[in-house]
């Protein structure tokens, strides 16, 4: 068996507005459209993860908060309706899903080999988030790639930005231990948003975009640094910014998605790129897509 | 008399799931008598809000008028899962909603099926309610309200059953001191996670035992400040605000749940 690889990883934000803007059919809730923007990201981020062929998709969503440890959904199939609890007059969504248990398993292994308190999921009745379930509709609509759903650890929150980036870190470390071990192709998932600011009160028209702009200007500057230093593939200056981020934007980034995936990738010090980025409910997101497969290619060429 | 009992429980579903495990059985027993002075009390409908069903876009409300099926917690799957039976009366509901305008709140009714009910209105539901057989009245705990809105929203809530000439039972579904063991431990070991908390727990609830309003909230406001507070233990302020006043309290049962405090809690109004 060849050793297994990250492929590439996606920063690939939830929002339940941008299903119901597409109006696919597994979902209930019909719209008129709205946040085309970051839509259209999407589908730029689909062309490429296609070319990437991935075996596997692994998710970290903050929608699955667990308080005791990193959790792994530990199930082969998981359907049922996802309706969310915030945003249930947008989202309500018939899941389907197949997860690869086989790698869940080796990562909650090797995390937990590494000091991190971890668990496998095994209840066939669970609900799966619907953080997961968006980032994985808006990316692969297929749903034909199986998937491995890890939760977010509350520690951010509990203990400290700077021990949960700590814990994300050796999570991170862990998974990628455990896809080479695999021998499968891998695209990691970072489902969240960026600066999190938002509006209090929704439009009677949702897709209403003459309402929809940055809820801050702060968070908006604060994500544009940031986007920036990531195209530059200056993820160094990224993580030493990233609490001030955090606490500036109210970044969602702090629930763990994000330094977890760069982690995993060995904060790979290659340009990102962009697909797009836009504001909904005034938070921002962005797709983007670090593919390290094709960085490695382009440095054995100009070898 | 419009709100003819109240109560403080928890929302962990651990002393629902595993009744058998000695830290949690007080808590368990609590909710049985609990239970028992609630239908005592003949209420028409369950005033209920849990710290537990997050809105951060308007007040949202419950407005299904059957909602039935299962419910796996998100953290504590492994012990089982939870049976859905809540409804709803939509009349006061839709009174609530509308009266909301009056105070100067967006509101909405939810009405969907799957609709995820969060843990703690399910588990309150199912000891103090078996068979959903009172209607309730659920509202959501919006994340950017302070305890003046939260206080607000309760007492219009009361105003509309007045209105309607309906007797109200109010359940504040929330913990105390919210630290939580972050480590796997021997369930049957389970205690208040730091000393400092289970001293703060105990003085909050000496105060809801022996004090009025008044000196409750004082006491409340000492407790927030000392301590990390399950949401700033808004379940509490919702409470105050739905009785206006009460006299005293018994607390039925005060324990554990990983480590963070929990208390089940009949005020005498």
């Amino acid at each position: 068996m060849s050793q297994g690889k990250i492929v590439g990883g996606f920063v690939a934000p939830h929002p339940p507005h941008l299903v119901y803007g597409e109006n696919p059919p597994q979902n209930e809730a019909r719209s008129e459209g709205g946040w085309e923007p970051l839509r259209w990201a999407y589908e730029r981020a689909r062309k490429s993860l296609e070319e990437m062929k991935p075996d596997v998709l692994l998710v970290h969503s903050p929608h699955w908060q667990t308080l005791v440890g990193h959790h792994f959904l530990g199930v082969p199939h998981l359907e049922g309706k996802s309706v969310d609890p915030i945003f249930s007059n947008l989202f309500r969504y018939k899941f389907s899903l197949d997860v690869d248990v086989e790698l869940a398993e080796a990562c909650c292994r090797e995390a937990a080999a590494m000091g991190l308190t971890t668990k496998m999921m095994r209840n066939p009745k669970f609900r799966v988030d619907y953080g997961t379930i968006t980032t994985l509709h808006m990316i692969r609509p297929q749903w034909d790639i199986p998937i491995v759903g890890i939760s977010a650890n509350n520690s951010p929150y509990y203990l400290s930005v700077d021990e949960g980036v700590e814990q994300m870190d050796t999570l991170g470390v862990a998974t990628r231990k455990a896809i080479e071990k695999s021998g499968k192709r891998a695209v990691l998932l970072a489902s969240n948003t960026f600066s999190h600011w938002h509006f209090h009160e929704e439009p009677d028209v949702p897709e209403d975009m003459s309402r929809e702009h940055p809820q801050s200007y702060e968070g908006y500057k604060w994500d544009m640094k940031m986007i920036e230093l990531m195209r530059q593939g200056n993820l160094k200056e990224v993580m030493r910014l990233f609490p001030e981020w955090v606490e500036e934007a109210f970044a969602e980034v702090k629930s763990g998605a994000f330094p977890w995936m760069l982690s995993a990738m060995g904060y790979p010090e290659i340009p990102a790129e962009l697909h797009g980025y836009g504001t909904v409910i005034g938070t921002g997101n962005a797709v983007m897509e670090w593919n390290l497969e094709k960085a490695a290619a382009r440095d054995a060429a100009v070898a | 008399m419009t709100v003819v009992s109240a109560f403080l429980v928890p929302g962990s579903p651990l002393p629902y799931l595993r009744q058998d495990n000695a830290p949690w059985q007080p808590l368990a027993a609590g909710y049985e008598k609990v239970r028992d002075a609630l239908q005592a009390s003949k209420p028409d409908a369950l005033l209920i809000y849990s710290t537990q069903w997050f809105a951060v876009l308007d007040q949202l409300w419950q407005a299904r008028p059957h909602l039935t099926g299962e419910h796996v917690d998100e953290n504590w799957y492994e012990y089982g899962d939870l049976t859905i039976d809540l409804r709803s009366d939509t009349d006061l509901v839709g009174a609530c909603i509308a009266g909301c305008a009056d105070i100067g709140i967006r509101a909405k009714g939810v009405d969907y099926d799957h609709f995820p009910v969060d843990t703690g209105t399910i588990v309150a539901n199912n000891f103090v309610n078996p068979g959903g057989k009172i209607p309730l009245v659920i509202a959501a705990n919006n994340l950017y309200h302070g305890p003046g809105e939260t206080e607000k929203l309760a007492a219009m809530a009361v105003e509309q059953a007045d209105k309607q000439g309906k007797r109200l039972a109010v359940l504040a579904i929330g913990g105390l001191s919210a630290a939580y063991f972050d480590e796997d431990i021997d369930i049957a070991d389970d205690r208040i996670r730091h000393d400092a908390d289970d001293a703060a727990n105990r003085q909050l609830l000496d105060a809801l035992a022996n004090g009025d309003r008044r000196s409750a909230s004082e006491a409340l406001g000492r407790f927030n400040e000392g301590t990390k507070a399950d949401m700033g233990m808004k379940h509490l302020s919702w409470l105050f605000g739905a009785t206006g006043d009460f006299k005293g309290a018994q607390v039925h049962a005060y324990g554990p749940t990983y480590g963070a405090g929990a208390a089940v809690v009949e005020f005498n109004l």
